[in-house]
């Protein structure tokens, strides 16, 4: 036994010109199919970029009490939601920390599918206790594609032949390409205008098929994570451990985050009945709200050339994203005050950004900290700014 | 009508809780889904501040002298019998073994010992040992205090003697098989293990609690009888209820028959944890709803009544002629077949004779026929009575009825992690649980089966 | 005779803690002297080449458990401790399908996951929680236990310590600790995996060296006792050592001569010298009489206090404490000179599998049957094995193109009715054979070579009384401040300047070392 391959491996295998692949939930997937990422960055701002994202967790909930189950799970109202829609939200331990993130899509009033980043059918089998409810784990039998990018649109509406206008932003609608039963939904992970496309596995090749034939003139490309991991930082979207751990994997209460801390209390829900985290959750709200924040962060560009320049050299710039733990410390450049954990170059915003975690009363938008960064092996101080995520987020992705 | 509280279960512990919340001033109302008063006595001392506190003048206490008939195999035959006087004891034993008989007097001193310590930790909540309450602190340094008076030899004991297996713990001291098999037989009472697992040394000490030294049966008594014959809160009888709980509060119960709904902001049920809070698991942590999954309560006893002509010669007979009789009986339980030749204890209280058998172990919540008879016929072979004399009642119908998880008397072995501020689940041995308002008091409950009244005591001063 | 030298400190016996012990000393700049009976050191971790070109680690075959500040301090990697790893376990099932654990967390995660999803989800929790519950534990394997009926400032203290040191665990930790001490394997794994052979070999690391079932409450705190293995920084960890187990005691018996610590063989111990309530010396079996200020013992508790003893030297209840302390050995060892590898019915032709280990645990009713029979007094009819070929992960261990195997087999009595004679030990090993045949047809041909060790082998040949390989089963009443007796659990005894540093004492078992380091620190502190 070795790493799996994923449905669209047949056409995605001889596509990679540096044979560059990284592991994802036990598959193998591209990080880059060229020998660099930019074009692959640039076609997901530019054009219509395809990800193949089958290594996710697909769970499929069905039955009489399923959106009960899922509300008791996640923070947001599954309840209220309607056939069609699709809800990102988090969901957390019964001490209001998060365990992970996904979406849940509305397939029917009592059809769900659910996606995480980590297994999470053991979890789900947990909290149904006393439920009428059926929990499959469809992972290896749903394949998906994410296209894209501001030509994402046309080129669906092609494959799919059918008017995809009407599609607003994290709805979803059936479709067919090729003849092929689809799920298109409009989400992604790159904040633009994007759609993904869910289909069964055994069919899963012709449709990477006809979306690359009637994309090619539209400047379809297919990407690997490399260019994903920009693209999700410039829209400010939270990778699961890079930044920040499950609740469930943390070897230390301070290794845990709440929703709140991660930027995402839009998504905990004041109108709903008890869900998991509830009472902490509604506790820290009151309390004066989380002691931290997740927010951005702008690299002065000065300030960063000036360090580099003192050792006669060119800022040197993170063309791919990294991830790692980067200390922050205030103004003053003493005192810590929290830390990111990704960052890179946009190519497209032509700034330095980083996501980082700050303690509230260092979070403020237009807050001037100072960023650790090595130069020519030197430990120093670069000054960035405190930005509100995301980064860039254009009027096409909700359009 | 309203209530103050509302009580699950009419058995002792629950009836204890009751009448403590009544003399406290509440409006109390016992709900019990069965329709009449269980005959059976109850098993197991019940504490003393109890009878004081709510004036049991009723309550009969029974111990029968001697506390055991054991029938000596061998061509001879003859019995084996011992009594509360430590000297009869003695001379009996000194015909089966000599050196047995030595040494009983310091065996049971010792054993005495332990199980003093027992009660002490028994007429209290569990310890808890996470608290950062001064309090609390205080309470456990006294404990260890008391333990430490009263003798290093005491304090090995408790260390050495109580994770060890009945079986390790008699082989120290005796030689007789008869009588190593009639002792061994208090460490298996309950448990799904056999006499060489270990912590059945603990469960044959956790029977000993509130007898005399020398005395390794537990009294018999009309607890519950006496208790529901006491005015002062209402018994509803012949209904099932259930928890009724919303937005992390309990508000009630629902009465299964007619779908009403009695309000309360008090529940206190003595039903098991199991049944009680699996009805409202959606408001639970499902870790804790996890925890309550895993209490290990896998019936495996037997229990019935025996119907004589006319009055037997013993008052108390034990067939478990050896410990590896016991370890051959657990055999078969462990893969979930009955003994082929069980244990049985009868015991006579009044006129009624009750009968104990060990192991049958719970299936599958079915009642079987066929198994029932069998059952039967092994067991009225063993007692040299007719199949028909003999009427059992399988775990399985055991859950059938009262609705014991599997069957299990105790509502969770006393086995050592399911015991003080492990029980019912770890972390939550206080009597409360997630859902406000709502408490446990039954035998589920520190500090267990077997004590009646004990956890009825220690839930309802918690909630006062 | 007299003396001629004068030794600071003599260890009785050359094994891994005696051989630990007289480094730490020797290293502290006493003069030190080894005895050991046997023409080599090591004990029960040896390395022999039993037939002409192939070599067996004896008795202990695996190490994980040697203490990583031990590795540090005698600095055993520059005296040839080499430590490869060992890092699958394939379980054959009874239906021809198997279990497998691989190295990479992915590839079990898959395997796993074809047994059941659920179980696959359960088992990554699992590990967390054990990784936690072997780091709560391990402060407690580098203390010396204190005595809980003292009121001796020195053990309040300690106590106090503990007790902070668990209740800063947090509850729920706490509590999974309670139950890992307390439970039966198969009960506590039952909390957590629905997968019946997952369970099964799981749960057989919780039954090595015991005389207790899956289903014996007890037998979880033997899971974690394994869990405990540490290798580079890694938990739960197993390893091969380079040329065998003896090679172990080889690395410390060079650190220890480093040190300036002689060692010498074939020196059997009659008994230690004691002069009102000292003792003095220790003679030989030979009649030489060797004078030492403080005289260390590595046997096991019973040979240390009731043979190497007068019973008039020590206290009555100590004596009595010393007989109940229970040894009961229930495992033997098959050691086969293969021709070639066999191949397994589950997972056909020769491979990786190889390199790890096969667990003869196809179901929990397997191994829980194995015990019954042991229970009265049979060796297993179809045993618990777990099986590696330690050729296959260092070549030097057999002819080029040849193997060895090694079989520990449980459960095998010392006490079996009728007493272990020649035929039983044949019929021992016939059963353990016929068993692996039925896993892998074809087997039975390449053997070259059989060695059967029973317990009554192991306690001949290495001393360990009933042939227990924990030198005293680890049984909660025997562990911690009652190892091996309440009140002498800090290595001293009763008489004085006499010590014991055996894995019979805290914490004991496996090739840890930690008794004999932690005697050895005693010794020191009390300026012996």
């Amino acid at each position: 036994m070795s790493l799996r391959t994923t449905p669209f491996h047949s056409r995605t295998g001889p596509l990679s010109e540096g044979q560059a692949w990284r592991r994802w939930a036990g598959y193998v997937v591209a990080s880059s199919y060229e020998l660099s990422h930019d074009r692959e960055y640039h076609a997901i701002r530019n054009a219509a970029a395809l990800f193949d994202v089958s290594p996710l967790y697909k769970y499929l909930i069905t039955g009489r009490d399923a959106s009960r189950l899922l509300d008791h799970v996640v923070t947001r109202n599954v309840g209220k939601a309607k056939v069609g829609q699709v809800l990102y939200t988090p969901w957390c331990d019964n001490d209001g920390k998060q365990i992970d993130d996904g979406t849940i899509s509305v397939l029917g009033e009592q059809r769900f599918r659910m996606t995480s980043a980590d297994p999470t059918l053991r979890w789900l089998h947990l909290n149904s206790r006393g439920l009428e409810v059926a929990i499959e784990d469809v992972s290896d039998r749903t394949a998906a594609l994410s296209l894209q990018g501001p030509s994402s649109r046309e080129i669906l509406q092609l494959a799919a032949e059918r008017d995809l206008s009407g599609l607003k932003y994290f709805r979803l609608t059936d479709a067919k390409i090729r003849g092929i039963p689809v799920t298109i939904s409009r989400t992604g992970y790159t904040g633009d205008l994007g759609y993904e496309v869910w289909v069964d596995a055994t069919q899963a090749v012709p449709v990477w098929d006809a979306l690359i034939e009637i994309g090619t003139a539209y400047g379809i490309t297919p990407a690997g994570m490399l260019a994903l991991d920009v693209a999700r930082i410039e829209a400010g979207l939270l990778l699961i451990e890079v930044d920040y751990f499950s609740s469930r994997h943390a070897l230390i209460e301070a290794q845990k985050s709440s929703p709140l801390e991660l930027g995402l209390g839009w998504t905990v829900a004041t109108d709903k009945e008890r869900y998991n985290g509830q009472a902490a959750l509604e506790a820290e709200r009151m309390g004066g709200g989380p002691s931290w924040q997740f927010t951005g962060l702008t690299v002065d560009w000065d300030s960063l050339e000036r360090l580099y320049a003192e050792v006669g050299l060119p800022p040197r710039l993170p063309t791919q994203a990294w991830r790692a733990s980067v200390p922050i410390y205030d103004r003053g450049g003493n005192r810590q005050v929290g830390y990111a954990t990704s960052g890179g170059w946009s190519p497209l915003l032509k700034r330095y950004m980083a996501l980082a975690h700050l303690g509230s009363d260092s979070a403020a938008p237009g807050t001037e900290v100072r960023m650790e960064v090595t130069v020519e092996h030197h430990r120093k101080q670069a000054t960035a700014h405190v930005t509100p995520l995301p980064f860039f987020n254009p009027d096409r992705k909700r359009a | 009508m309203s209530y103050d509280a509302i009580v699950i279960g009419a058995g002792a512990n629950g009836l204890v809780t009751a009448h403590y919340l009544a003399r406290a001033g509440k409006r109390v109302l016992v709900v019990e889904r069965r329709h009449g008063a269980d005959p059976s006595a109850d098993i197991g001392w019940v504490p003393p501040r109890v009878v004081r506190d709510l004036g049991l003048r009723d309550l009969r206490l029974e111990q029968p002298d001697p506390w055991i008939t054991i029938p000596l195999g061998g061509g001879g035959g003859g019995t084996l019998e011992l009594s509360r006087d430590m000297a009869r004891s003695v001379d009996a034993i000194r015909r089966v073994s000599p050196a047995d008989a030595e040494q009983w007097p310091e065996f049971c001193r010792r054993m005495r010992s332990i199980a003093g310590v027992l009660e002490r930790l028994y007429l209290a909540p569990p310890p808890d040992i996470e608290t950062r309450n001064a309090r609390e602190l205080a309470r456990m340094a006294g404990l260890g205090l008391y333990v430490r008076r009263l003798g290093k030899q005491t304090v090995i004991d408790l260390a050495r003697i109580l994770p060890m297996s009945i079986a390790e713990l008699l082989d120290d001291w005796f030689a007789s098989d008869a009588l190593k098999g009639a002792l061994g037989a208090l460490g298996i009472w309950h448990l799904k293990q056999g006499p060489r697992s270990g912590g059945t040394a603990f469960n044959f000490l956790h029977h000993h609690v509130g007898c005399p030294a020398g005395v390794f049966r537990p009294l018999r008594s009309n607890v519950t009888q006496t208790l529901a014959r006491m005015t002062g809160v209402e018994i509803r009888r012949g209904e099932r209820a259930a928890v009724v709980a919303k937005h992390g509060r309990a508000t009630g119960v629902v009465l299964e028959k007619s779908g009403d709904t009695i309000l309360a902001p008090l529940v206190v049920s003595s039903a098991d944890p199991r049944a009680t809070l699996h009805p409202i698991a959606i408001e639970l942590d499902p870790e804790f709803a996890r925890a309550v999954d895993n209490i290990k309560a896998r019936g495996v006893v037997a229990r019935g009544t025996l119907t004589l002509d006319q009055a037997p010669s013993y008052s108390s007979l034990c067939i478990a002629p050896s410990l590896e009789y016991l370890e051959r009986a657990y055999d078969d339980a462990k893969y979930g077949r009955d003994s082929a030749a069980p244990y049985v204890e009868v015991q006579r209280t009044d006129s009624r004779l009750e009968v104990h058998v060990q192991y049958v172990p719970y299936t599958d919540g079915t009642a079987n026929v066929q198994r029932h008879q069998t059952l039967q016929q092994k067991v009225a072979q063993q007692l040299g009575v007719q199949a028909s004399q003999v009427k059992l009642q399988s775990p399985d119908e055991e859950e059938l009825q009262r609705g014991a998880t599997e069957g299990h008397l105790y509502h969770g072995e006393l086995t050592l992690d399911q015991i003080l501020f492990m029980r019912p689940v770890p972390g939550w041995s206080r009597y409360r649980t997630p859902i406000e308002g709502l408490y446990l008091c039954g035998a589920g409950t520190h500090p267990g089966g077997g004590i009646p009244g004990a956890a009825g005591r220690n839930a309802a001063r918690a909630i006062l | 005779m007299t003396a001629t030298t004068r030794y600071e400190a003599i260890v009785i016996g050359g094994g891994h803690n005696g051989l630990v012990t007289a480094a730490y000393l020797a290293r502290a700049g006493k003069s030190v002297l080894v005895l050991e009976r046997r023409p080599r050191v090591g004990g029960a971790a040896v390395t022999e080449e039993i037939f002409p070109g192939f070599k067996f680690s004896m008795f202990s075959y695996v190490v994980s458990l040697l203490r990583p500040e031990i590795i540090r301090d005698l600095d055993l990697p520059r005296h040839g401790l080499h430590i490869l790893p060992l890092e699958s376990t394939v379980t054959p099932m009874e239906n021809g399908d198997y279990l497998a654990g691989w190295a990479d967390h992915d590839e079990t995660r898959r395997e796993l996951y074809r047994h059941s999803p659920r179980d696959a989800e359960a088992y990554d929790e699992y590990g967390r929680l054990m990784h936690f519950m072997a780091q709560a534990v391990k402060p407690i394997l580098g203390m010396v236990p204190p005595d809980p009926t003292s009121f001796a400032p020195g053990d309040l203290a300690a106590l106090f310590k503990l007790g902070k040191h668990f209740r800063g665990l947090g509850g729920e930790r706490l509590h999974a600790l309670v139950k890992l001490m307390t439970m039966s394997s198969a009960d506590f794994l039952d909390e957590w995996f629905e997968t019946d052979v997952l369970k099964a070999t799981k749960s057989a690391s919780g039954i090595i060296g015991t005389f207790l079932g899956p289903r014996s409450p007890g037998t979880a705190y033997v899971l974690l006792h394994h869990y405990m293995g540490e290798l580079d920084g890694v938990f739960r960890a197993w390893g091969f050592a380079k040329g065998g187990t003896g090679a172990v005691s080889e690395a410390i018996a060079s650190a220890a001569r480093g040190f300036g610590a002689a060692i010498r063989c074939d020196a059997s111990v009659a008994r230690v010298i004691v002069r009102g309530g000292r003792a003095t010396g220790v003679a030989l079996e030979n009649g030489d009489e060797l004078e030492a200020g403080t005289v260390v013992s590595s046997l096991d508790p019973r040979r240390t206090f009731l043979q190497l003893l007068e019973s008039n030297d020590l206290p009555a209840d100590f004596v009595s404490d010393i007989r109940r302390f229970k040894f009961r050995g229930s495992s033997g060892k098959v050691n086969l000179a293969l021709d070639a590898l066999p191949s397994f019915t589950c997972m056909p032709g020769i491979g990786r599998q190889h390199r790890g280990a096969f667990s003869i645990s196809p179901s929990l009713d397997y191994v829980e049957r194995a015990y019954d029979d042991a229970k009265y007094g049979e060796f297993s009819r179809r045993p618990y094995m777990d099986i590696v070929f330690p050729s296959m992960i260092d070549p030097g261990m057999a002819p080029p193109g040849k193997h060895v195997m090694s079989i520990f087999v449980q459960y095998a009595p010392y006490n079996l009715n009728g007493g272990w004679t020649d035929a039983k030990r044949e019929a021992f090993g016939d059963a353990v054979v016929n068993t692996v045949e039925s896993f892998a047809p074809g087997f039975k041909s390449l053997i070259l070579h059989r060695q059967v060790i029973t317990p009554l082998d192991i306690e001949r040949i290495t001393g360990l009384s009933e042939g227990n390989i924990f030198a005293g089963e680890l049984a909660l009443h025997q562990l911690f401040f009652l190892r091996p007796a309440p009140g002498w659990a800090k290595f001293s005894t009763p008489v004085r300047n006499f010590y014991q540093c055996g894995s019979g004492t805290h914490p004991g078992g496996g090739i840890m070392g930690a008794s004999g380091r932690l005697a050895a620190m005693r010794i020191l502190k009390d300026g012996r």
